[in-house]
């Protein structure tokens, strides 16, 4: 099956590995990942910050590349990417004066679009088109016994009204694929709370703060790694963990590792074809996985 | 019609005993709110339970909790609806503000950032001494109107992740409540309602929490972008956390536009600056990520059309 694949900035930036590890096991599962043509950043998370009408016509660049290419939905690994373009296209399907501005921006460029294509992230092309079973079946070696925090992250879910996926408040999606690794899922409250990415570009000491919640919520409820959907979420929890450990004088770690990157190594695949970093490496090598 | 028995687990809570779980068995049928539950609770079974409730239609926010872990307002869920499979329900008080007794917190702390955020009109002179009038168009009343729905139940700042953490945060409510005199032409103290929120609106995470919870669909995050976008000509007091905002908003922009795209690396530099930067760099090597830092892609080939789209519209 050919999916339309809209990297993300991050994954195809310090958070390669995210783009790795999905590229990996998508080629298992038999989807072949067909990189938008000439995407362009969505500006998630800031843009419409500055201007919706920008914001807006950014997103619908990449959409409209998508239907070029004969595709009505692209899947992106990242959740802030896929948060900016589902409410990009939301906003311009239910705001009619904001949709006239959008156009005349558009037009600028000479890009036609009529909002036919839907954006989907990774993990529900995963679970809605592979599908958990389909999935099992490619496990090689089940990761049994391991205790995997599961980590939504806020733009995955919420707005429901615009993600409309899973339930924003007791969601199942990550910890289904984890469980379908054979790892065993662990839920925590923080689960959704946001990792703190977005003020590192404004008020990084209270980002890093919220960074060391979600990683110590997970510890206490007896996670002995974390898993997440989101290519900024891996940079914020996985990047940044060393200067999360400094900051706040933890004398822990929590090895982190993007979805597909678990998936991998039930897969048969080593941390290193999956790009994992030193952490989570080293962790699985004292677990027995090489 | 069909009533069913379920069992409600309430946290309780009092100054002496502290917080523990008391469970309890309550006839219900499919349009029984969980004010009435609690109201049969106290009436026929524990007088000492304690909960806040009035208007029992969604409009006074007294009522908040977390019912089943998610904040909400007891008297707009249905019982029926918010029971598991094994008919149970769980009520506990709102987090962050102080517990009082059972469901009932301490929320000045909610009124005090409202407060700050000057919830009131400010008219202009003339319109109080009846010397003139001041109309609203209706183009301006939409823009508002939204903004202007708050119940004050507390809800929002109750689930926020940066209201735990940051004192200077003046939470979701506020925010929507001050946005919504900012975009109201009749309030003649705009400047000083944009200079109070400016640096708490950069303290935001944008995390879509408060547009969850929010019973009346105020959507505070949405009022919070909105303040952010006054960044380019606000002339206030320049805050750490402003002039951050500033220097990372512009390296992000200069970046889209030159390029289409986001490259960490320099937009790391351009905001952080050289001494942070290499710091970081040492902790990525530590990590075995510094290998990324330096993954160059692709630049947008058609880069004019990022250009139009945005450049000024013609």
């Amino acid at each position: 099956m050919k999916v339309a694949y809209y990297p993300g900035c991050a994954s195809h930036g310090i958070a390669k590995d995210v783009d790795i590890a999905t590229q990996l096991i998508a080629k298992d599962l038999d989807l072949e990942l067909m990189e938008v043509d000439d995407w362009n950043c969505c500006g998630g998370g800031f843009m419409d910050d500055k201007s919706e009408e920008i914001h807006v016509a950014l997103n619908l660049r990449n959409l409209e590349k998508v239907k070029e290419m004969g595709f009505n939905k692209m899947a992106t690994p990242c959740s802030v990417c896929l948060n900016s373009h589902r409410i990009a296209s939301d906003k311009y399907e239910k705001n009619p004066e904001l949709k006239e501005n959008v156009d005349k921006r558009l037009k600028n460029a000479d890009i036609e679009y009529d909002n036919s294509v839907d954006s989907e992230h990774f993990i529900w092309t995963l679970i809605r088109d592979v599908g958990i079973d389909n999935i099992k079946k490619h496990v090689k070696k089940p990761l049994k016994g391991i205790k995997i925090g599961t980590y939504y992250g806020c733009q995955l879910l919420r707005p429901y009204e615009v993600m409309g996926f899973e339930s924003p408040f007791k969601p199942t999606s990550v910890m289904d694929l984890v469980a379908a690794t054979g790892a065993t899922p662990v839920s925590f409250p923080l689960k959704s709370a946001c990792c703190g990415f977005p003020l590192m570009g404004s008020n990084p000491p209270v980002g890093l703060k919220m960074a060391d919640n979600i990683l110590g919520n997970a510890r206490n409820n007896g996670a002995e790694m974390l898993v997440h959907p989101c290519s900024l979420c891996h940079l914020q929890l996985d990047v940044t963990q060393l200067k999360i450990k400094d900051q706040f004088k933890q004398d822990w770690t929590l090895p982190v590792l993007y979805i597909t990157q678990l998936i991998g190594l039930s897969f048969g695949y080593t941390p290193g074809e999956l790009g994992i970093g030193k952490i989570t490496t080293e962790y699985l090598k004292e677990r027995g996985f090489t | 019609m069909e009533e069913k028995e379920i069992t409600v687990n309430i946290k309780k809570y009092n100054e002496n005993d502290g917080a523990f779980w008391k469970s309890y068995k309550v006839k219900a049928d499919r349009y029984t709110q969980m004010t009435e539950v609690l109201r049969r609770i106290k009436t026929e079974q524990d007088p000492s339970l304690s909960y806040r409730a009035s208007c029992h239609m969604a409009v006074c926010g007294s009522c908040a909790m977390k019912i089943n872990g998610v904040p909400s307002l007891a008297c707009k869920t249905m019982a029926f609806k918010a029971t598991d499979e094994k008919n149970e329900i769980n009520l506990e008080s709102m987090d962050y503000y102080k517990e009082v007794r059972d469901l009932i917190p301490d929320i000045d702390t909610f009124y005090d950032r409202m407060y700050k955020a000057l919830p009131g009109l400010a008219a202009d002179e003339e319109v109080i001494a009846g010397k003139a009038e001041q109309r609203m168009l209706p183009e301006e009343q939409k823009e508002v109107w939204q903004f202007q729905g708050c119940i004050y139940c507390g809800l929002c700042v109750s689930a926020c992740p940066s209201v735990k953490e940051d004192e200077k945060f003046l939470g979701p409510a506020a925010h929507a409540k001050g946005y919504r005199y900012i975009a109201d032409d009749r309030d003649t103290k705009k400047e000083e309602r944009i200079n109070t929120l400016m640096d708490s609106a950069w303290r935001c995470t944008s995390c879509y929490m408060c547009y969850e919870v929010c019973p009346q669909d105020v959507q505070p995050v949405i009022a919070i972008k909105k303040t952010k976008s006054y960044l380019n000509d606000y002339r206030g007091p320049e805050t750490d956390v402003i002039a951050m905002a500033r220097k990372h908003d512009n390296a992000i922009l200069e970046l889209i536009n030159d390029t289409g795209k986001i490259k960490e690396s320099s937009l790391y530099l351009k905001t952080f600056g050289l001494g942070e930067a290499i710091k970081d760099s040492v902790n990525m090597l530590r990590s075995g990520k510094i290998k990324y830092a330096f993954t160059k892609d692709n630049d947008v080939k058609n880069i004019n059309e990022i250009k139009k789209i945005m450049g000024d519209k013609k």
